[in-house]
């Protein structure tokens, strides 16, 4: 992979967040540039599941700057008296990959696969489905766009969720443990389908404990540590060789296996 | 469901599995058999049913009009065309359907040759049911607008019955149109205010709430009686038939019971589902209508039903404003001192039809829920 460069597609600069009097996220500087993958490793707890949860508006944040694509996240302030233009826009044009997967279980994988595009991008069903099945062909599921979430494994419902979101034809993905859910099995099925969009030069930020898979395909790799983020390297030093004593110890513990 | 093709060793798993359960049989099926055996023969040799269908028009429409009686074959035939849609919702249109309903159109047609002469219109209403269940079975597109097609069905009888005047309105008539009316009402009413319990805004939760929770601590009869009295005192420029009101009344005291059903629907869909449409960019309102509200009616169906059954079953009390529905109209039979000694009959005719009716709603229920639990439609 060569490093990736370019316009910045999300800008984050003294990030606060609070879950009442719990300080989750404290004054986090982060950039990402168009065509970046980005991992983001850290103890549970830390803060990093919210961390890329703001960044499409799931989670509000109470202070600092927050840019995706041009736009500004509203505050929790602002959101509070109803101020949603820039969330909106962001939202259309970042997709979210859940840890549960989050499928529409009353809806067909079709149907689950169009109705963003369809209510949203205001595109024909015809249209929507055609691209709905090239999108099942890309993830290996071309003959499963009939049947519910519920009959498929969880490997199978996780591709129908990336399919999901690559629907809306997003700038930047976000992924929050997509692989944490699944039986051993069926990780590498998910992985793969991972690894051919970064080729494809997506932009993506992947919160994962899958270390080698982060050391293979991401362009850089952070540790958020209680909140903050500690370090931050390209994966050969970041794993080979890190600088903080906090990360060594995390990378020891989760290596070992 | 069950093995009927080893009969000996389904008997044994069944009845008489172990010593109990051979006890509780020996008693329980002679029992069954006395009381099945001791009302057949009350039923055919002592009764005197000629009380039953000499007053059957009061009993089925109370004082509707005898020269209007075609409206409502109408209507009757437009509420069974109703069951038979939900019916290809629920089930296939199949051999079996297809021999019951030649069977069941064929009994009314011969019914006519020596009873009464309203059996040709029983006919085509049962017909109607079971052609419209043909069609809807091969048309998804009926299917699935089964809320919309329900709702004209709904205007359309009342409008079919209305040149007779509702107060004429009595008998089984008047329990089904109240109930259809109460029922396809209270569930609109009951999503808007269990969305508007969990509002963001302040003013419009409380208000909600403080409906729901007064709505559910009243008895239904005070707020029938309240809605009764009131609206001529606050409105009396639109003066509106006592049915109209007692349906008002109905309508507003089970709404608040549809509400809190639907709210533990909506309880029940996880934060998952809001999350993954709410980063697809859907807007709040389809989120609500295309994601949360279909799984969360799906939790709430049992209890619904439970509430269909309670309007239907709670109808006669509608008497306290001076209607005569079923129940009441059997009771006026009664009091004619020439029916005085057909008391048992009158009454099991009621129950007879009261339970007829109940179980095909609970049916359909079971029906529906079990299509809905499988999670697929195909």
């Amino acid at each position: 992979m060569t490093i990736a460069q370019g316009e910045a597609i999300v800008r984050i600069a003294e990030l606060n967040k609070f879950y009442g009097s719990f300080h989750v996220l404290k004054d986090v500087d982060l950039t990402v540039t168009r065509g970046e993958v980005l991992v983001i490793v850290g103890a549970s707890g830390s803060g990093k599941s919210t961390l890329i949860r703001c960044v499409n508006g799931l989670e509000e944040y109470q202070s600092g700057i927050l840019e995706v694509d041009g736009f500004q996240m509203p505050r929790a302030e602002e959101r509070e008296f109803g101020e949603v233009k820039g969330l909106r826009e962001i939202r259309k044009g970042v997709g979210m990959v859940f840890q549960q997967f989050n499928l529409f279980p009353h809806l067909t994988v079709v149907q689950n696969i169009t109705l963003g595009p369809i209510r949203v991008r205001g595109k024909s069903r015809a249209e929507a489905e055609a691209q709905a099945m090239q999108l099942l062909e890309r993830v290996g599921l071309s003959d499963q766009a009939q049947k519910y979430p519920g009959a498929l494994s969880g490997g199978q419902q996780q591709r129908v969720a990336i399919a999901r979101s690559l629907a809306m034809e997003p700038h930047l993905m976000l992924f929050d443990e997509p692989t944490s859910a699944l039986d051993p099995e069926m990780v590498g099925e998910v992985l793969d389908v991972m690894r051919e969009l970064a080729h494809e030069g997506m932009t993506m930020m992947i919160v994962t404990h899958e270390m080698g898979f982060a050391r293979e395909v991401s362009d850089r790799v952070i540790y958020v540590d209680q909140g903050r983020i500690t370090e931050s390297g390209r994966p050969d030093e970041f794993f080979d060789n890190p600088k903080n004593e906090r990360t060594r110890a995390f990378l020891s513990r989760v290596l070992k296996h | 469901m069950t093995n009927f093709h080893n009969l000996p060793r389904w008997l044994h798993v069944n009845l008489f599995a172990k010593p109990f359960d051979a006890a509780l049989t020996l008693i329980v099926l002679p029992l069954l058999f006395w009381v099945g055996w001791a009302f057949a023969h009350w039923a055919v040799a002592v009764a005197d049913w000629s009380v039953v269908l000499g007053s059957l028009k009061v009993l089925m429409t109370g004082l509707f009009p005898a020269d209007k009686m075609w409206l409502v074959w109408i209507a009757a035939s437009l509420i069974s065309g109703l069951i038979g849609l939900a019916s290809s919702v629920t089930m296939p249109f199949g051999r079996a359907a297809q021999v019951f309903g030649f069977l069941a159109v064929a009994a009314a047609l011969v019914a006519s040759a020596w009873t009464t002469s309203i059996a040709p219109q029983a006919a085509l209403a049962i017909a109607v049911l079971f052609f419209v269940w043909a069609i809807g079975h091969r048309s998804e597109a009926l299917r699935e607008n089964l809320a919309g097609i329900a709702f004209g069905v709904l205007i359309t009888v009342l409008l079919v019955l209305s040149p007779a005047g509702p107060s004429t309105w009595g008998g089984l008539l008047l329990s089904v149109v109240l109930t259809l009316t109460a029922a396809l009402l209270t569930i609109p009413l009951g999503v808007l205010l269990a969305f508007g319990r969990q509002s963001r805004i302040a003013s419009l939760r409380t208000l909600c709430t403080l409906y729901i929770e007064v709505m559910r601590s009243v008895p239904l009869i005070l707020v029938v009686y309240c809605i009764w009295i009131a609206f001529p005192l606050v409105l009396p420029q639109f003066p509106l038939a006592d049915v109209v009101r007692g349906l008002i009344g109905f309508t507003l005291f089970y709404c608040a019971y549809a509400a809190e059903f639907i709210r533990s629907g909506l309880q029940a869909v996880a934060r998952g589902q809001t999350e993954a449409a709410e980063s697809l960019g859907l807007s709040d309102m389809d989120t609500k209508r295309i994601i949360i509200l279909p799984q969360a009616l799906r939790v709430a169906v049992p209890g619904l039903v439970g509430n269909i059954l309670d309007i239907f079953n709670y109808a006669p009390l509608v008497f306290i404003i001076g209607l005569t529905d079923f129940l009441r109209a059997g009771q006026m039979i009664l009091a004619n001192p020439e029916n005085s000694g057909r008391t048992y009959e009158v009454y099991v005719f009621l129950f007879l039809v009261y339970f007829a009716v109940g179980s095909v709603i609970t049916f359909q229920a079971r029906r529906l829920e079990q299509k809905l639990s499988k999670g697929m439609r195909k």
